[in-house]
């Protein structure tokens, strides 16, 4: 096992660079680029969840006060082509605006240019669209069904999706074992909703061939897609990486909006700025997260070891399909959780209905997954009347065991699930949290224990695309960095993506500070626009530390060791005896004999007739990043290595339920983290909390929920709830570091952290609060008049 | 989200802003702290041609105790009422329910008579208004009169203003001696409009009840007072059959409404539980107060 290093800059607790800025309110984000003749979008949507477009007409709007335009789906669709699908769906046409058919309520059917968003608005409410109303299906189930209403009748089915994967003898395990049971769970429509909504600036030079554009994004591939749909060369379509995102944690996707917005600005030769308003966002922006119910069986023996797992997941996609449905494929990577499993058989499944389109959220599909996994642990304690931590521990895969191939193909990198476990415990007083548990009871109240254990893989290959969708060959998933040393001796890093809050330039600046020996706060951090970029994807999978870390470590390696050749070579030395130390280098055989940062600066720039042989004149190295561990295919049988790293989270907690109200309060929150060598302390607790915050929200709060006619009815702020810092306590973060083999500095990721584990650890407190009633929750979010009603009833029941 | 064109006046006087509201008709609106006004002027729910802000009008601000009773200008904000001195050492009840207002930021900017001309259904001060009995200074070109907030509250969003009228002031009746109270709310987070609220006064004399005040929101239409309820109270001490008679009577007297957040039994079910709270803190703070 790999041990903890010790280092000069990583791991210490270093201030976040990006912070000053946002702390003093100077971000600068896609709304604040502010180009001149700007014109604004506002956007026409279907009142209905399905409806036939039979007309639209624009007159009234375009006579309206500083409007330029009405693009209507029709023009749209025949001036481009269909946005990119995860799966090989070609019968499932998404677009930016509803072309002859609405799908869901909310759904963009035209787009209004106008001097201002205020009258782009004022237009869009005089655009009269002649509508047919058609059939609609809500629930993922009854769009399986026979006989449903079809969303997209030419795909001839609701189904996008129905794999079932099979990973060892699971058919023997299930005969093989003396326990069986089986239960059901569901996750609710929620989201993560991010400050700042999407927002796009486009600008077309027709004399220069050029589309400019500047997005809140993250989103890989964003401007090859842009290229694409827009049938312009890819290198006509220029995306500025350096605006800051305004919150994302998978959402920030965006293609559909700079379609649209990239397709005016190039049609009216006008620069065009679309910023989603709230409902525009929530209803319309394609940004729901998954909505995913789990018939999970168990197979075990008397002590509690699990053998084997069948899951069947429903996902309910929304009226059209990007990459969402890939969210059914992460959790392959991981589908055992931190738990040893001889066989598993997974269905996946993805329907279409009436409802707002998915995106990625935070864990790309993981924290569903991993709710219903601990779940499954609960069940099993609880029918053996086994301690539920004793229970995991018995599963838990041991540290000497790594790396361990899970069936699923995937090989876990590292951890010690038994010593976080057991230094949370400490942490918590666990004997005295299951007292003060017992105390809470005596009073009165309802009071549980809330356990979660579960992974964060990271670092990912992407190796779900090809597993879901045969027509995907990708093995790669490549990050990139350049360092460039001018000539006063300034060094300065490249990030070829947008940031939507990681950190990487703290980051990247702790990697090649480390590496170089050099305070990172010297070391300036830039974002090349996409044109300029080497090689990328985007900072999403909890992948950046190690690819973008792993990508700036090799590249200061590399810059280190041209640093070292120029000097040898300079001083008549073999390089093996030149010693680099914080940017000089000297001769091992005498110290005194030197050559430092600035004269071999010089040397590079300047002196061409000092430098080795075959060596470029200036300095500067980039290094193109593969996976760690990635580049295979899936086998036929649907075994592949997803990801090369997996970060360990254990939560407890203690909440109490007032049985008369039903609401629950979260009274004391411990999370165990292990995700190996941490660069920036402050990043990954931030990371963290606000996954916490996020999971006592998908777990209590939020839920884009639709009433029977199909109408979204948590349509502001005011309905879908999010968790504010009165709902959400204090949490006590325990650390503990197992170093993965696979990357430079042995980090894992850390940007799905909290996330994953706090539904699943609020869901179980809340049913161990509820054992003395007999009865339990079976779906998220739980809200308090839901489990008053339930608490009533029980206690009517038991008397 | 942006408001449809408006016309703006801004009233440097209650008289100007009077006459800026009778020129407009019913197509006005008055705007002072916006917090209800704007998001719905944002969602197009209201399409004002005219909005007269009342933000710059002098001595509309302000809390002032007269004799028997706290005088509170319409244009005073939230914070003012829960941080105030006065109101705390005479209607405590009320500083309690506003902290229950929304949130902080929400309560430096909205005002009293912003909240009662509102008249939200699930908002707690129109059901402090009925609670204390209060009375609401209206003013208008033709005038001025005084309303009681149980004859101003007509029903959801809906209250006895014509088109024209201002609330100017709100009298607040000082609690009696010997008056305990209690307030009670749940909502689903903290500051959001309650899923119920109860709000109690009791005035003891001699050992038994001899006022009982129980105002309600969240669980119709429009706050309410439980008037059977209160009656059951009255020359009686408070114990256990006698509460559970109460939470019945208020339980029977409302009808509240089903919606994403609650189910109306579940509603019914709170307003009965927060009763018997609410009693109980009363009974305890009255027997404090003669003792």
């Amino acid at each position: 096992m790999r041990e903890a290093q010790r280092f000069q800059f990583v791991s210490s607790d270093r201030r976040v660079r990006e912070d000053r800025r946002f702390v003093a309110g100077q971000g600068r984000f896609a709304a604040d680029i502010a180009l001149p003749n700007t014109k604004h979008v506002a956007l026409v949507t279907s009142p209905h969840p399905a409806a036939r477009i039979v007309a639209v007409d624009k007159t009234s709007a375009l006579a309206m006060p500083g409007t330029h335009y009405v693009l209507d789906g029709r023009e749209l669709a025949e001036a481009s082509l269909v946005l990119m699908a995860g799966l090989d769906t070609p019968n499932v046409p998404r677009r930016p605006l509803a072309a002859g058919v609405a799908r869901y309520s909310g759904e963009w059917v035209a787009a209004v240019v106008a001097d201002t968003r205020a009258l782009a608005e004022d237009a869009a409410e005089q655009v009269y669209i002649d509508y047919e109303p058609l059939p609609h299906v809500l629930d993922a189930e009854v769009a399986l069904s026979a006989g449903a209403p079809l969303v997209h009748p030419a795909h001839g089915s609701n189904v996008l999706l129905d794999r079932t994967f099979v990973w060892g003898d699971v058919e023997r395990d299930f005969a093989d074992s003396p326990h069986r049971l089986a239960f059901r769970v569901k996750w609710g429509r929620s989201s993560t909703i991010p400050l700042e909504t999407f927002t796009v600036t486009a600008s077309f030079d027709p004399w220069r061939d050029m589309l400019d554009v500047w997005a809140s994004i993250q989103m890989p591939k964003f401007p090859d897609q842009i290229a694409v749909a827009l049938k312009m060369p890819a290198s006509s379509v220029r995306v500025h990486h350096d605006v800051d995102v305004g919150g994302s944690y998978g959402v920030k996707r965006g293609i559909k909006h700079a379609v649209l917005a990239g397709y005016l600005a190039k049609r009216l030769n006008m620069p065009i700025r679309l910023i989603e308003d709230r409902l525009e966002n929530m209803r319309g922006g394609d940004a729901h997260g998954p909505e995913r119910s789990f018939d999970v069986e168990i197979a075990f023996d008397a002590a509690g070891v699990i053998r084997s797992m069948k899951m069947r997941a429903l996902d309910n996609m929304g009226a059209y399909c990007g990459r969402s449905a890939l969210q059914l494929g992460k959790p392959i990577g991981a589908i055992v959780g931190p738990y040893r499993m001889r066989s598993v058989q997974y269905r996946a499944i993805a329907v279409t209905t009436n409802k707002t389109v998915q995106e990625a959220v935070r864990g790309f599909g993981q924290a569903p997954t991993n709710y219903a996994i601990e779940r499954a642990i609960e069940e099993v304690a609880g029918r053996l009347s086994l301690d539920p931590i004793e229970v995991r521990r018995r599963n838990f895969i041991r540290a000497e065991e790594f790396p361990y191939t899970i069936p699923s193909g995937s090989a876990y990198d590292s951890g010690d699930y038994h010593a976080v476990v057991e230094k949370t415990l400490a942490r918590s007083d666990y004997t005295a949290l299951r007292a003060e548990r017992d105390k809470w009871r005596a009073r009165g109240l309802l009071a549980g224990i809330g356990i979660a254990a579960c992974l964060e893989p990271s670092g990912g290959n992407a190796s779900f695309e090809a597993l879901l969708n045969p027509q995907n060959t990708t093995t790669t998933w490549m990050e990139s960095c350049r360092i460039m040393i001018d000539t006063t001796g300034s060094i300065t890093a490249t990030v070829h993506t947008t940031s939507s809050g990681q950190g990487h330039e703290t980051m990247v600046a702790t990697v090649v500070g480390e590496v170089l020996e050099i305070d990172p706060d010297r070391i300036r951090i830039v974002r090349p626009d996409s044109l300029s970029s080497l090689p990328g994807n985007s900072p999403v999978g909890s992948r950046m530390a190690i690819m973008l870390g792993g990508a700036a470590f090799h590249a200061a390696q590399k810059l280190k060791a041209r640093l070292i050749a120029i000097a040898a070579h300079d001083l008549g030395i073999p390089p093996e005896r030149a010693v680099y130390r914080a940017g000089d280098v000297s001769d091992r055989a005498d110290a005194k004999r030197l050559r430092g940062w600035q004269e071999l600066v010089t040397i590079a720039h300047r002196n061409f007739h000092r430098l080795p042989p075959d060596t470029e004149p200036g300095l500067s190295v980039s290094h193109i990043m593969q996976v760690p561990t990635g580049g295979t295919l899936p086998t036929p049988d649907g075994r592949v290595h997803m990801y090369p790293c997996f970060a360990f989270e254990f939560h407890l907690l203690l909440l109490t339920i007032d049985p008369e109200l039903g609401k629950p309060e979260i009274r004391r929150y411990f999370v165990g983290h292990d995700c190996g060598t941490v660069i920036n302390p402050k990043i990954v607790r931030g990371m963290t909390l606000g996954g916490i915050a996020h999971g006592i929200g998908a777990a209590l709060l939020e839920e884009f929920a639709y009433n029977e006619e199909g109408q979204l009815i948590a349509q502001s702020l005011m309905d879908y709830l999010l968790p504010s810092s009165h709902e959400v306590p204090v949490i006590e973060i325990v650390e503990h570091v197992t170093p993965s083999p696979h990357t430079v500095l042995g980090q894992k990721g850390s940007g799905e952290s909290g996330y994953l584990g706090a539904p699943a650890a609020i869901a179980n407190g809340i049913n161990d609060a509820l054992r003395p009633l007999g009865i339990k929750v079976d779906s998220l979010p739980i809200r308090i008049a839901a489990l008053g009603d339930m608490i009533a009833a029980a206690r009517d029941r038991n008397g | 989200m942006k408001p449809p064109a408006f016309d703006y006046v801004v009233a440097d006087s209650v008289e100007m802003a009077a006459a800026a509201l009778a020129e407009a008709g019913s197509d006005a609106k008055i705007i002072a702290g916006g917090q209800s006004l704007v998001p719905m002027l944002n969602f197009r729910l209201l399409r004002p041609s005219v909005l007269v802000d009342i933000n710059r009008i002098a001595g509309l601000a302000g809390i002032a105790e007269t004799g028997n009773a706290i005088r509170v200008g319409a244009l005073t904000r939230h914070y003012q009422l829960e941080t105030s001195p006065v109101v705390a050492r005479h209607l405590p009840v009320l500083s309690c329910a506003m902290t229950h207002v929304a949130h902080l930021a929400i309560r430096n900017r909205g005002t009293i008579g912003g909240s009662l001309s509102h008249a939200d259904p699930a908002a707690e001060l129109p059901m402090m208004a009925l609670l204390l009995g209060a009375e609401l200074d209206i003013a208008s070109t033709s005038g001025k009169r005084t309303v009681a907030a149980r004859d101003f509250l007509l029903g959801a969003l809906t209250v006895d203003l014509a088109a024209g009228d201002i609330v100017t002031e709100i009298a607040l009746p000082k609690l009696p001696p010997n008056t305990g109270w209690g307030f009670e709310e749940v909502a689903r987070r903290s500051g959001d409009f309650a899923l119920a609220a109860m709000a109690v006064t009791l005035t003891a004399s001699d050992g038994a009840i001899a006022q009982a005040r129980i105002a309600l929101t969240g669980v119709g239409p429009t706050a309410s007072r439980a008037a059977e309820a209160e009656a059951l109270l009255v020359g009686h001490a408070l114990e256990p059959r006698l509460t559970s008679r109460v939470i019945g009577a208020v339980r029977a007297a409302i009808e509240p409404a089903t919606d994403l957040h609650a189910s109306s039994d579940y509603r019914r079910h709170l307003a009965g539980v927060l009763t018997g709270r609410a009693l109980a803190a009363a009974w305890r703070r009255a027997g404090e107060s003669i003792a």
